[in-house]
């Protein structure tokens, strides 16, 4: 038997980072598998104000550092919700205001630089240990972090691959989703999908004893109702309308091929296990910001999920 | 100048609207269903009810901040299941908000049938002129039972369409509610006692062919009854005596809450407070002014005494039906000022659009537990499968078919079952007392999770805004709690039913609580035991993983 630890959409989060590093002894898992949506979503720009002074605004609140200790401890702040501090001065932030562009550099540098440290950590916490490590960046990663994690010596990327995790099942990945709002950076449309995961699915064995970790979760599973916005980008009626977002390519997917688990992600707050058929698919859902990992332990047996359950680390 | 840089990156939404949010708190304390319900059974106390309105609002408040606060910390993370397992463990927090959000809500649910009847079916019956139908349909037993199945059968019917439907009939029924409230207040504020008077001798006839004199017969009645509670005044004491019965009605600005939306700065923790307190405060002033309109036509004092001539009887004090033989409904009173019967009908309508775009939401809450409990694998995991149209079947199973079996004893009033009525509040409130404690602590036992939120920087006196917040409003539910238990001011001699009917001396009332924890630990360590035996430590899975 197999366990399996699976978690996602840590966005960021140096916490997350390493408690998901350290779930594999914590739980007793021999495999661990990080879904998609590695990266931040913000930078938080450290203002410097002269001497040891910093003027910093996190989450619409206001903090005066006065000293290297508070300094170091507002960045451990900033890090461990997932975003970026970027110590800067006010005419570097006139300038910012001025040229995007420059913004978007910064953006990518600190997302590739944070990714490069999660690696060397990684390598450096695994080493000597068996414990295997998979990945597969989602829809809000730029591509250069295949690169990054590719490089790596004890994370293996699995995107659009066919791996072995026991010698009875093997894992189709892929990060990429059905259009956003956002227009992110791997988002595809549904007949896209559908060519992207059959190429994948007529590489395996025994689809049926496969895993599917595909970071998208399935049509109208439950696990991928999110607010409706407006065109606007705004929840209607205070968030209290959900809509399925989730990929019909994969539901398809699924329903044809029956795998025995599908790993999914994407909607934070989708967080629950629900059965297609067959197969048991999985959003653990992520509580990133909160410096929470919520993960799933899924023990794999010859032919079926043995036992599972939603972790909350 | 900027203080932050964002991306392209899913779930990078704008802010909700506030007004959105006010109307969910809004319609959750609903003046027109629980209000006006719970105002009606309020007959018998001392403490003047606009004071009581004030006092309680005031108090409810450091409830919205307290739900604010931990939804600003874990946002979007299921609600008070979520905050108490994850602030205490697993154990307490399992068999508070199982019972508070789940096995309590059956007990809601013969309450909303109640309610159902008495505010849309049986002056609707009478206004199209079907005399004998609407008396039946007020009556005891068999008619209540069949109002708590068509209750179940709407739920049902709203957790088919799913959220994103019945969040559209819920505004569509504020908009048409608050027309129709408007119109009553107008009605109430126009209108004359002698008006009223003969508006309900020629009106009530025509309904429900009562007899002449019915006014001042329900007057004698409901004086005989010991209708006594005032309008204004009261000593203090008195009216904090009120409070345990009022917060049927005000006690739930927070119910919709945990769907607010993401929080991710201080604006949006206002915006989520906002929403609740302004609800709380438009409902409570509206309360008022309902309160000044029936005084100044239909007179105080004869509310209160047609309230307690119908709850003497309902309540079966005692076994002669009153002079009129219906639940008192102010709104219904309000039309009676009117002779015209289209516009009676209009307005009857329009109020009975308060319950449809409220009761959907009776297992919504519950339905949110059960999955969550499902999913750490302490309920099975059928509990939480949908059907092919995305429907919750089972978990709609466990609510509904309970939900029929408790109908039926409080509607035929086995066990005692009528009397245990304001035992769904306390359910409530004991879970909620929970989630206080877990308020007040968190910023002490989660340093790094509340320093990470946008109310890290909210503090009174140097203490957190949100442990303020929580010792208040734990204090007020304490109260509550205590008032509830031991009843102590009326139940001295060990008599009667006390102020609230739900004292350790009622064993129904004690019997059905020890019975619902006792189901929810059973639950809880059988399940632990049989995931142990599985190779699954329930302990571990929701603790917190080391970071070095």
């Amino acid at each position: 038997m197999t366990s399996l630890f699976f978690a996602t959409d840590i966005h960021g989060s140096d916490i997350c980072w390493s408690k998901f590093l350290n779930a594999g002894k914590f739980y007793g898992a021999d495999v661990l598998i990080l879904g998609g949506d590695m990266t931040g979503k913000a930078v938080v720009p450290f203002i410097h104000q002269g001497g040891k002074n910093y003027q910093v605004t996190l989450l619409e609140q206001e903090f005066y550092i006065t000293s290297d200790e508070e300094l170091q401890d507002m960045i451990k702040r900033v890090r461990s919700r997932g975003y970026y501090p970027y110590l800067t001065n006010p005419d570097e932030i006139r300038e910012l205001d001025q040229k995007p562009e420059r913004v978007s550099q910064i953006f990518r540098d600190e997302v590739l630089k944070v990714v490069q440290q999660w690696m060397d950590l990684a390598d450096k916490k695994l080493d000597g240990s068996d414990m295997k490590v998979y990945c597969s960046p989602g829809n809000d990663d730029m591509d250069e972090v295949d690169e990054i994690v590719r490089a790596s010596r004890r994370v293996l990327l699995v995107e659009g691959q066919v791996t072995p995790l026991d010698p009875n099942h093997e894992m189709i990945a892929s990060g990429w989703s059905n259009r956003t709002p956002w227009n992110t950076e791997r988002e595809e449309d549904e007949d896209q999908l559908k060519v992207r995961y059959e190429a994948m699915i007529s590489r395996l064995k025994d689809p049926r004893n496969a895993v599917f970790n595909i970071h998208v979760p399935p049509y109208k599973s439950g696990l991928d109702d999110a607010p409706e916005l407006d065109k606007d980008l705004r929840p209607v009626l205070a968030g209290n309308s959900m809509i399925p977002v989730g990929s019909k390519a994969l539901r398809a997917a699924i329903e044809k091929n029956q795998p025995l688990l599908g790993l999914h992600g994407h909607i934070h707050e989708g967080r629950g296990a629900i059965r297609i058929g067959k197969t048991l698919c999985i959003n653990p859902g992520s509580m990133y910001e909160q410096g929470t990992l919520l993960g799933t332990i899924v023990k794999l047996g010859k032919d079926k999920v043995e036992n599972y359950v939603l972790t909350s680390g | 100048m900027s203080n932050l840089f964002v991306r392209k990156a899913t779930g990078m939404v704008r802010s909700w609207s506030v007004f959105d949010a006010f109307i969910y708190a809004f319609f959750s304390i609903n003046l027109v269903t629980l209000g006006f319900y719970s105002f009606s059974q309020m007959y018998y106390f001392s403490g003047g009810m606009i004071p009581a309105l004030i006092i309680s609002a005031a108090f409810i408040i450091f409830e919205v901040i307290v739900y604010a606060s931990l939804i600003a910390v874990m946002p979007r993370s299921g609600g008070d299941y979520v905050w108490q397992t994850r602030i205490f463990g697993g154990g307490i927090g399992f068999i508070l908000a199982i019972t508070g959000w789940w096995f309590t809500l059956w007990l809601w649910t013969p309450i909303y049938g109640d309610m159902l009847r008495q505010i849309v079916l049986t002056p609707l019956l009478g206004a199209f002129g079907l005399q004998q139908a609407a008396v039946w349909i007020a009556g005891q037993g068999t008619p209540l039972f069949v109002c708590s199945l068509l209750t179940l059968l709407f739920v049902a019917l709203v957790i088919f369409l799913g959220m994103k439907t019945y969040a559209r009939i819920q505004k569509y029924s504020f908009y048409a509610g608050m027309l129709g409230l408007l119109i009553v207040i107008v009605l109430l504020f126009t209108g004359s006692p002698d008006q009223f008077r003969a508006g309900m001798e020629a009106n009530s006839a025509a309904y429900f062919g009562t007899q002449a004199g019915v006014h001042d017969a329900t007057a004698e009645a409901g004086a005989a009854a010991g209708a006594s509670t005032p309008l204004t005044g009261g000593s203090f004491l008195l009216i904090m005596l009120t409070l345990p019965y009022l917060v049927f009605f005000n006690l739930w600005p927070n119910w919709g809450a945990t769907l607010y939306g993401e929080v991710r700065g201080a604006s949006d923790y206002k915006r989520n407070f906002s929403g609740m307190a302004w609800a709380l405060i438009a409902t409570t002033l509206l309360g008022i002014l309902f309160f000044l309109g029936v005084n100044r036509t239909i007179g105080w004092d004869f509310y209160v005494q047609a309230n307690a001539a119908w709850w003497n009887y309902a309540w079966g004090y005692t076994t002669e039906v009153p002079p009129l033989p219906v639940w008192p409904n102010p709104a219904m009173l309000a039309v009676f000022l009117t002779n015209n019967r289209l516009i009676q009908i209009v307005v009857l309508l329009l109020m009975s659009t308060w319950w449809f775009g409220w009761a959907g939401t009776l297992f919504l809450s519950s339905t949110r537990v059960i999955f969550a409990a499902a999913f750490d694998r302490l309920l099975p995991e059928s509990a939480a499968e949908l059907n092919k149209n995305g429907t919750p079947v089972n978990a709609m199973l466990y609510m509904v078919l309970p939900a029929i079996l408790i109908s039926a004893l409080y509607a035929y009033n086995m066990l005692g079952f009528r009397t245990i009525t304001l035992a769904a509040t306390q359910g409530i409130a004991i879970m909620y007392f929970g989630t206080a404690i877990a308020a007040i602590v968190l910023p002490y036992t989660k340093k790094e999770l509340y320093n990470a939120s946008p109310i890290a920087q909210m503090k009174v006196a140097g203490i957190p805004l949100i442990t303020v917040a929580g010792v208040i409003f734990a204090g007020f539910l304490g109260f509550l709690l205590v008032e509830w238990m031991f009843d102590p001011w009326l139940n001295t001699g060990g008599e009667g039913a006390g102020l609230y009917g739900i004292s350790f001396k009622n064993i129904y009332s004690i019997g059905f609580l020890v019975l619902c924890y006792a189901v929810a630990a059973t639950i809880y360590y059988g399940f632990k035991a049989r995931r142990r035996s599985e190779g699954i430590d329930m302990n571990k899975v929701q603790a917190e993983i080391p970071v070095e």
